[in-house]
């Protein structure tokens, strides 16, 4: 009976710690001063990717591209194979603007996901607020749309962002098949749908 | 100066490059494009589409295979850079993403059929519907260009366009679907064969 009360208690515990300490991050002192993401950070360059989206139990493809036309600006795009746009970003600063988006899709609340999940896909720099390492990861922590995450670096090479909420991840980005400045794979993982571009 | 110069000149090179056809050339046109369309059975072509947007420095191009059967078969086939699928099959839209089979697709179902109407009525040689489009003809040489406004407000606010270019002997050349915001998708065809037989097992994914 105590050994329950002990592991309640312990659960408990667990629960209401913050996400760093509950996954073993250490803290570290010194922290560079901002978070770098150098997978969309090239002007020059036409971002195309294949895309899937998983959701509500249905799967459909696409072609996912970005376009850096400035310091702080994209352009965010997904069409159909044939070319037809589905939906049109612009990320402009703090700003962000609907060019287009197909009548079907036009809700708000899709609108909004998308947004902070292309915020923290294309976020180049962004203030650091804590430094963690986790073997031979470094962690650094800032705020995206007021929303906490947690960028993965492994060799000063980005390989993960998390976004938390209340100490729970609510969003995992991955980096994968990495090429320099390019990642051939990225996906964007929530707990209901799954946004894959390849 | 030069500036101004430069697009006065062509402006000019465009008025004499493309002109309105008559009446009379319009219903030439229809008419060898129907005669042309009840001798053909089936149809295979090689096509290469140009995706422009205009905030991208290059447009994005693939390529792949067009199959036609009558009276309704059709399929795209998508070979670089992507492998993708899509036929058009009793009414069905049946996609083959990379191995991922779906008969679904979100946004692109209703655009798909208008297109592979088109297609398949430019083959047939019943497009011309004056119900469904406000349309323009257009010469160019030898070769001729039809303009589709569609009607349905809706499906214009997706489409704006559909361009049409027929060569001398009344084939669709290229097909050109411009959004409202001017971005385009283009689709040229080349090697195209006519009535080589076509088994159904094209036609399946």
């Amino acid at each position: 009976m105590r050994f329950l009360l002990n592991s309640l208690c312990f659960f408990l515990l667990l629960g209401c710690a913050s996400y760093p300490v509950q996954n073993g991050f250490e803290s570290k002192s010194d922290s560079p001063q901002e978070t770098l993401n150098p997978y969309f950070a090239n002007a020059e360059k036409d971002y195309v990717y294949k895309a899937k989206i998983d959701a509500f139990n249905k799967s459909f493809g696409g072609i996912f591209i970005v376009k850096k036309l400035g310091p702080e600006h994209h352009r965010i795009a997904f069409t159909t194979e044939i070319g037809n746009t589905i939906f049109d970003f612009t990320f402009e600063g703090d700003d962000f603007k609907v060019n287009r988006i197909l009548k079907e899709l036009d809700r708000k609340i899709l609108i909004n996901i998308l947004k902070r999940d292309f915020k923290a896909l294309i976020q180049e720099q962004s203030p650091v607020k804590n430094h963690f390492s986790l073997k031979n990861d470094d962690i650094l922590q800032t705020d995206i749309l007021s929303k906490k995450h947690y960028f993965h670096y492994t060799n000063n090479q980005l390989n993960k962002i998390v976004r938390v909420d209340r100490n729970k991840e609510k969003v995992d980005f991955s980096f994968t098949n990495i090429d320099g400045q390019f990642a051939n794979e990225i996906e964007i993982a929530h707990h209901n749908f799954k946004l894959q571009l390849h | 100066m030069h500036k101004i110069l430069f697009l006065i000149f062509f402006i000019s090179l465009g008025a004499f490059a493309q002109k309105e056809m008559t009446p009379t050339e319009a219903a030439a046109l229809k008419a060898k494009v129907k005669t042309r369309a009840d001798a053909t059975t089936t149809v295979m072509s090689e096509f290469t589409q140009y995706k422009h947007l205009d905030f991208l420095s290059d447009d994005i191009v693939s390529q792949g295979k067009l199959a036609f059967k009558v009276p309704n078969l059709v399929k795209w086939e998508y070979t670089k850079p992507f492998a993708y699928s899509v036929l058009f099959k009793d009414e069905t839209l049946f996609i083959n993403d990379d191995g991922n089979k779906s008969n679904m697709d979100v946004g692109s179902n209703k655009i798909f059929k208008q297109l592979n109407q088109l297609i398949t009525a430019s083959i047939r040689g019943d497009m011309f519907d004056d119900n469904e489009f406000n349309i323009k003809y257009f010469k160019i040489n030898d070769s001729s260009l039809v303009y589709f406004l569609p009607k349905d407000e809706q499906f214009s606010k997706f489409i704006k366009a559909f361009h049409l270019s027929f060569n001398a002997k009344g084939d669709v050349t290229e097909v050109k679907m411009i959004e409202p915001s001017d971005d385009y998708t283009q689709i040229k065809f080349t090697d195209r064969v006519v009535n080589k037989n076509l088994s159904d097992a094209v036609f399946t994914q």
